[in-house]
Formats: structure tokens, sequence, C-alpha cells
């Protein structure tokens, strides 16, 4: 794709983002590795159900927005499904992983319940039971426990107006804040890479560098059991 | 930054083309389109050695018209079969409200091809370099993910409200279209007439938020004049426009006239045919057969919409030699009652007649006793002489009956459905 002088403005929950020349693939090149940090391998199929507005979606691809010269799928050297959050389309969506084989579905929090109650409908049992690897995106409050949702979830923490994402790892269970990309100060986290607002952590425990070997210098979240409602 | 200015210059010379070359240069595509798909797509390699036509020996539009039309179900069935190894890495979902939605591939080249016509679309609509354009959700459509590029290449500032097209979002448009104050928006009829007619009781005024907004472009609906009359009167913005397109590569736009949305011919070729598979003369209703007039992506040759659309006679008074076309419904957007084909467009042009009824949204309920000719109409809203109403129902439409079920307040979320199974919910008074 060409270059494009590209003037963005994102309306989000609690704020208001604009991007500029290069802000994009910046952003792109974390939700890429936030991904290899879950496991998600170079060559990977992967569909998201989630706004068009949300950067899980619009950093898909070079295709789906002006001024990002890579997206997700072009750094990972593999294919994006575009699944808008609408309730009218998320009851779409088994029949349209019926028809490929995907290996991660990431999916708003928000709209899980919707679709595993299509996904229970007796069509698509055998779908739901195909080991695809599941992200399950979330704001600041942490995902309720849930004994019936399988131990391969992940969980990916995104807060929009702050540009805050952190991968769970598959290591220690934790998030991840990346060395280099936040600083954290007290219990509040900052960009270092993006101009956006820092986030005042609500809940949960951080645990400074050296806490995982996946990650020797970043900062993590944790949340104890109790705090995930286990 | 890579040089547009030459594709530019080429889409604008295509469009005053005469007819006869148009469809020269159309052919050339069409010959190219299905040699590549012969060679390279095992379902259209199969398909046409079993009908006996040849891509190489394709001359003209008569001889494509021998080609054997695909549908949906032929895609689904034909998985793997119809890849095409060139379709891109980026897919979007048909809307399966007629059976089994369908992925449809894009590549970046096949983008580019169609960021062309929608440049050419958003300046047809009044778009100028410097404006902010309020735009859809770039994963809701592959015409919608090429207009964030079209804006940014012509020199505007791209804005995106936070969720999707329902109307639980409308609050959402409303707060970015206060805070942005765009010039410019891309949104869909329903999400629309959804926002004008938000509760009498809201403090929001739509009309003051429209304020500078110089055109709006709706896809999802095809308008009728009242309905386009309404909009513009109750938003107060200087014009709004028809956008049309479909994931198999139909792409059509209106010109400031309005005769009818002109189809981008450069990307793709559109036929209107009966149920013999004829095409009909423009001003007749048909079926709308799409093929795309590009080898990436995923590759449809005539593959038949089921769309009820026709083309415009005559030449629009804008110069312009593409094509005019209108798409009246949907399969999912029309009811056959009897034995008629009723679109939910004919039953709004009807009910616009009475000006307390325009801007209302309309569904049509699919019920057992359409066969025995009872068309069944669910109007928003209170109930507003209904007497006249299926009278002119009865009349227009040639049906035996016409039953009106007023919602009320009953707030639905009309996305772009337009018909209702009647099992499917309990309407007032039902």
């Amino acid at each position: 794709m060409p270059t494009e002088n590209a003037y963005l403005l994102f309306d989000l929950p609690g704020g208001r983002l604009a991007f500029g020349e290069g802000d994009l693939d910046i952003w792109a090149e974390h939700l890429t590795w936030c991904y290899r940090m879950m496991g998600i391998p170079d060559g990977a199929t992967i569909a998201v159900q989630d706004f068009g507005s949300s950067p899980i979606s619009f950093l898909g691809s070079s295709l789906l927005m002006p001024g990002l010269q890579r997206g997700v799928a072009e750094r990972i050297g593999g294919r994006f499904i575009c699944l808008d959050a609408s309730a009218e389309r998320v009851t779409l969506t088994p029949a349209l992983l019926s028809q490929l084989t995907v290996d991660a579905l990431v999916i708003r929090e928000d709209v899980i319940e919707l679709l595993s109650a299509e996904l229970r409908k007796r069509e698509f049992a055998a779908l739901a039971r195909r080991t695809m690897k599941t992200i399950v995106v979330f704001g600041d409050e942490p995902p309720a426990f849930n004994a019936a949702r399988p131990d391969s979830w992940r969980h990916l923490m995104h807060v929009e107006s702050t540009l805050l994402l952190a991968p769970q790892c598959v290591k220690c269970d934790c998030f991840h804040l990346r060395q280099g990309v936040y600083e954290v100060d007290g219990r509040i986290v900052r960009n270092l890479r993006l101009a956006a607002p820092a986030y005042d952590l609500p809940r949960g425990e951080l645990f400074p560098p050296s806490h995982c070997a996946a990650g020797i210098g970043d900062w993590c979240i944790g949340w104890s059991p109790r705090g995930r409602g286990i | 930054m890579r040089d547009t200015t030459s594709s530019c210059a080429r889409s604008e010379a295509i469009e005053t083309l005469s007819g006869a070359q148009l469809t020269a240069w159309q052919t050339d595509r069409l010959r190219e389109v299905a040699i590549y798909a012969y060679r390279e797509v095992p379902f259209y390699r199969q398909l046409w050695d079993r009908a006996g036509v040849e891509p190489g020996l394709l001359g003209s539009i008569e001889d494509f018209a021998r080609f054997p039309t695909i549908s949906k179900d032929d895609l689904v069935q034909a998985g793997n079969c119809w890849t095409n190894p060139h379709q891109g890495s980026v897919a979007f979902s048909t809307r399966g409200t007629s059976g089994a939605p369908l992925l449809v591939w894009l590549s970046a080249e096949e983008e580019e091809a169609y960021i062309r016509p929608t440049m050419r679309g958003f300046r047809w609509a009044g778009f100028q370099p410097g404006m902010t354009a309020l735009l859809m959700s770039p994963v809701w459509h592959r015409l919608a993910a090429c207009e964030a590029h079209a804006i940014a290449r012509l020199g505007g500032r791209c804005a995106f409200f936070w969720g999707s097209m329902g109307t639980e979002y409308t609050d959402s448009f409303l707060h970015t279209l206060a805070s942005e104050r765009p010039e410019f928006i891309t949104t869909t009829a329903p999400f629309l007439l959804s926002l004008v007619r938000r509760s009498p009781g809201d403090a929001t005024r739509p009309h003051k938020l429209f304020k500078g907004v110089r055109s709006v472009v709706v896809v999802g609906l095809p308008l009728t004049p009242r309905m386009r009359e309404f909009l513009r009167d109750r938003l107060q913005v200087e014009d709004v426009f028809e956008r049309g397109g479909t994931q198999e590569g139909a792409a059509t736009d209106e010109c400031r006239w309005h005769t009818a949305p002109h189809v981008h011919e450069d990307v793709c070729y559109l036929e209107v045919v009966d149920d013999a598979g004829i095409h009909v003369a423009p001003g007749f209703r048909g079926r709308l057969i799409v093929t795309k007039l590009t080898t990436a992506g995923s590759i449809f040759v005539r593959y038949d919409t089921g769309d009820v659309a026709a083309f415009a006679p005559g030449e629009c008074p804008c110069g312009c030699g593409f094509r005019r076309l209108k798409i009246y419904g949907r399969p999912e957007s029309s009811v056959l009652v009897g034995d008629r084909l009723i679109t939910a467009y004919d039953v709004r042009m009807c009910i616009e007649e009475d000006p307390a009824l325009v801007g209302r949204n309309v569904l049509l309920v699919r019920e057992a006793n359409t066969r025995a000719g009872v068309l069944t109409v669910a109007v928003e809203g209170d109930a507003h002489d209904p007497a006249k109403l299926q009278a002119r129902l009865r009349e227009q439409l040639g049906v035996a009956t016409a039953d009106i079920v007023w919602l009320g307040d009953l707030r639905v979320n009309w996305g772009f459905r337009q018909v209702l199974d009647g099992r499917e919910v309990r309407l007032p008074g039902s």
C-alpha cells in the first residue's frame, strides 16, 4: 500500500485519540508483540470480533487504515478476518468459523456470552471444541473467573484511551507491561512511545521487573485468585 | 509517498468514454478476468468446462452472457476450490441474511483498484481537501475499508466514533459529531433514521449537531426521493447521497443530480437479467449479476446476488458515461405476496405518499399467509390514517389484503433488516 498522509481521530470510551504519521505502526508493532507473547505464531490466521474503531481491529492490516504501513497481518505474514462486534454480526461468527480454520479468535469480553450462546447451538457444537486459541479482550475490569471457560483461553488487557495493551503471559499468567513501551510510577502507567493520558491502575497487584523470564524487564499486573472471583 | 495522480487521471478519463468504447474496454477486462479465473481457480475451471464456454474466446458482451451465473450457495459449497491464490490477507463477511454468510477476501491490489472509485464518489458528493469526514467502521465492509484511504488521499481528516452501526451507538455517534464537527459523513441509512427518530424526550436535537455538515453519504437502504428530502430537512445538511455496493464487488455512487447511482464501471461489470437469464432493458427490473473487473481478492464472475435492480434509462445530466443502477431490494428485504415480489422500497414509496409517515422505519413481515396474498407491514410509531394507507398498499402493490402493525414506542434495533419473520417477535396487536 502507498504511504498516505493520514490524520486520524478516534472517539473512545473515556477519551479521544489522534494519530499522525508513523504513530499507527508503532502501535501495530506493540500489538503484534502482544500476540506473540500470547503464543500466536507467524503465519497465523487471526479473527477479531471487535468494533472497527478499536485498534485491535483497525491495526489488523494496512488495508484497513491509511498511514499504517504494516498491520498485524503484514507483520506476522498471516491473515486477518474482520468480524464486527455488533450483536448482528456476532451471530454470524459460528457459520464463518466453520468455513475456515482460524488459529486465534480475539473477542471483546462484552460479546463473549452472545457468541458462546451461538456456539452452543447444536450445529456448531463441534466447532466449539476445535483447537483454536481464544483471546478475550477486556478493559480495566479483570475478567471474572468462569469455570466453564477452557484453561487455554488467554486475556488481553486493553484500555483504549490510555493506549494500554498488556497481554496475559503463557508462562506466568500475569499481564506484561512491556519494557520500553510503558513506565510505571507507583500505580501510574505511562505509554512512552505515543502521546496518551497516564493510566491509574485501579486494582490488581504490580510486580516489578524480574518477575517473569518471558519479559525480564517488564512490569507485570497480576490478579489474585480472589480478585478473579475464584 | 506513492504518486496516485496518474491513476486518478485514468479513472477520470474512463468516465468520458463513449458507450462503445467503454464496452470494448470492459470486454477486454472480462476476458482477462475469465482467463485468470479459469487458470487459477478450480471452481470456475470445472464450472465452465461443464458449460462448454472458453474464456480465451470471449470477444464480446454477448459471449460473456453465455457464461453460467453462480450463487452464494455454489461458493459456500465450493470451499477451497473457489480460492484465488492471490486473494489477499484480509477477509470480510457477507451479512448472511440470505443463508450462510460468505467470507470474501481483499488484497492490497484489489483495494487499490477500489480506492479510486471511492475517491470519485466522494468528490461527486462534494468532498473537498481539508474537510473532516466522520466515517463508518473500516471492518464493517470491504468498501468501508477503502473509505479512510480515499479521504486521506483526497487531503482530508478521518474521524471514527466508538461502537458499531446499531441503535445502541447513536449517542456515541452524536458525541463524535459534536466534538469533531465533520463536514462529510458516511453512514448507513437505518442508523441515520434511528438517530433522527430518537425518543422525543431526548434533549439532543440532531440537526443542531449536524450544523456544518455539507454531505451525508448513506449505504444499506435504497433512498426514496421523499426519504432524501426528509433527511435533508431534519438534519439540515446540504445534501444526502446514496452509495451502494456489495461485498462481491458491485460499487455505485450518486452524483449531485440524484438520477440514480452511477456504476463504477472501471471496477465492476453489472448486468440485470430476467428469470430466463436474459438482459432486461433499462427501466425494467430484474436480478443483479456482478462481475469484478480485477483478478485480485475473491473472484466473482457472473455472481447472481438475487438483488432486485434496474438500470436507469437515458443519460445523466452530469455527463458521466457510467450507467446508472438502482438496487431496489435484496432477497432478504423482499417478500413474495401471492406471486408478486414486494420490496421494502416499494412499500416505503407507498407509505411515504403521506407526509406524516415519511422517515419512519418500515419492516415487512414474512408470514404464512403471504401466500394467500396478504401483505403485512410493521410501521414505526403511532397509527396514522390506517384505512387510507391500507387502500393505497392494496391498489399500488396489487395485493389482496394489506395488514399494518403500528409499532408505537417499541424500540427495534433496525440494523439492515427490512423483513421480519412473523414467528420471531410478538408484535403489538398480534
